[in-house]
């Protein structure tokens, strides 16, 4: 193992590692928060951040070939698919929920 | 183009239709008409009395204080209820006392059968998938039965859900008109746009190397059907329903289903009779090989897919 491989294992490591301390944070924030907007903003944290970090750690300790890849596809489809589910929810519960003023504060947006 | 119309009047329907709302009998001829009974009207005085009594006849009767039969009927519920589970826990446990131990052996399960799949699969069905191979030619039979439980499955659906177009059109307009509705969002617009792409192409690379790498029809056809839904819910369903409406559906479905009833019936008279059938296994590995397995898996992918998005849009909005 040469000088190179041990930055690049350093790095990889300081990814996956920052990912598994937002992980924590997101399932401590989804099981601790009572509003569900709050609840949601934790949850699209591990989706996205913490998700592409850890893949991130890993496509540098596999080096390129197919499988980084097929990480960097995950990653795209999560980017896009995790943001645009998560933005459904927060607008059916902010449209459906009665009380929400109660925990933000609602502004019209266009009209 | 002209359409020689009947009058709604003469057809068997309609008749049906005046005789069940009682306007008009079949059986008797001449203008006779009938008219449906006056429905029996309480006033709102009479009712809350009957409401009343029938309160007081219920809690009379499951008031454990006053009653000594429904006493004794709960303390015997509680513990004949222990008393069975008791009972079920202790005959589940010594079943499985006698089952054979994990992983042995000489156990019943590893037997001739698995082990001629795994030793002569490759060369009698062409298949690198052993999976695939297995399920569609060993056991096309089964498989047939399954694709056609999905089949009869979307038939009872669309026996009980379905509506008329006139109602459906109606319904679309309202969901299209409110600023809520999720196809006039325009974020999620845009993910279908990039996404949807990427799932169809994914789902038509897992059905058409099912013989060839992990998958097949059944989980390519399930992808489809998943991007269709997304497709639907982003751009609408009068949207979709310029590729994919009610005809198309029928037409696909039907098709695949046939074509799949004749393929495997071909295979399994042959087989059964001893004949060599002809089809040519190809090289292992390469996408046109494995015989029948390729159009099969097709097949079951149309046949999957479609099952998927009718469930969806049968259930969301009564029609396809």
């Amino acid at each position: 193992m040469g000088i190179l491989d041990y930055i690049r294992y350093f790095f990889a490591i300081l990814l996956i590692s920052s990912g598994l301390i937002l992980f924590i944070i997101e399932i401590y924030g989804v099981f601790r928060f009572s509003f569900v907007l709050n609840r949601m903003h934790a949850a699209a944290i591990g989706d996205t951040l913490a998700l592409s970090l850890c893949l991130g750690g890993l496509m540098l300790i596999t080096g390129f070939s197919y499988t980084t890849a097929k990480f960097l596809l995950v990653v795209f489809f999560l980017w896009i698919s995790s943001p645009a589910a998560s933005h459904l929810i927060a607008k059916f519960e902010v449209t459906t929920n009665e009380n929400v003023t109660k925990h933000l504060r609602k502004e019209e947006i266009g009209k | 183009m002209s359409k020689l119309r009947f009058s709604k009047r003469d057809t068997k329907d309609f008749s049906l239709k005046e005789w069940m709302d009682g306007t008009d009998d079949p059986m008797i001829t001449g203008d006779i008409e009938m008219k449906p009974q006056r429905v029996h009207k309480d006033d709102f005085q009479t009712v809350m009395k009957h409401m009343r009594d029938y309160e007081k006849v219920e809690r009379h009767l499951y008031d454990s204080d006053k009653n000594m039969g429904v006493r004794i009927f709960n303390k015997l519920y509680k513990v004949s209820s222990v008393i069975f589970t008791i009972l079920l826990i202790g005959v589940m446990l010594y079943v499985v006392s006698y089952l054979p131990p994990v992983g042995n052996a000489s156990n019943p399960d590893n037997n001739i059968v698995a082990q001629r799949y795994i030793e002569n699969g490759l060369q009698e069905t062409g298949a690198v998938n052993i999976v695939s191979g297995m399920i569609l030619t060993y056991r096309a039979f089964d498989t047939f039965g399954e694709t056609n439980v999905l089949f009869i499955a979307t038939c009872c659906v669309m026996i009980m859900l379905m509506l008329d177009e006139k109602t459906l059109k109606e319904q679309e307009e309202q969901v299209q008109n409110t600023k809520y509705a999720p196809m006039n969002d325009p974020i999620l617009r845009f993910a279908a746009r990039i996404l949807c792409p990427v799932i169809f192409i994914f789902g038509i690379y897992i059905i058409l190397n099912g013989h060839i790498s992990p998958g097949g029809g059944f989980s390519g056809g399930a992808i489809l059907g998943a991007g269709m839904c997304l497709y639907a819910n982003a751009m609408g369903f009068t949207r979709t329903a310029k590729w994919f409406n009610e005809n198309v559906y029928k037409v696909a479905k039907i098709t695949a289903l046939c074509m799949y009833g004749l393929i495997g019936s071909y295979f399994y008279i042959t087989g059964a009779n001893g004949i060599e059938n002809h089809i040519p296994l190809g090289i292992p590995g390469h996408i046109l090989s494995s015989g029948i397995i390729l159009p099969i898996n097709i097949a079951v992918g149309i046949e999957v897919a479609c099952t998927m998005y009718a469930f969806y849009a049968l259930f969301r909005r009564g029609g396809l």
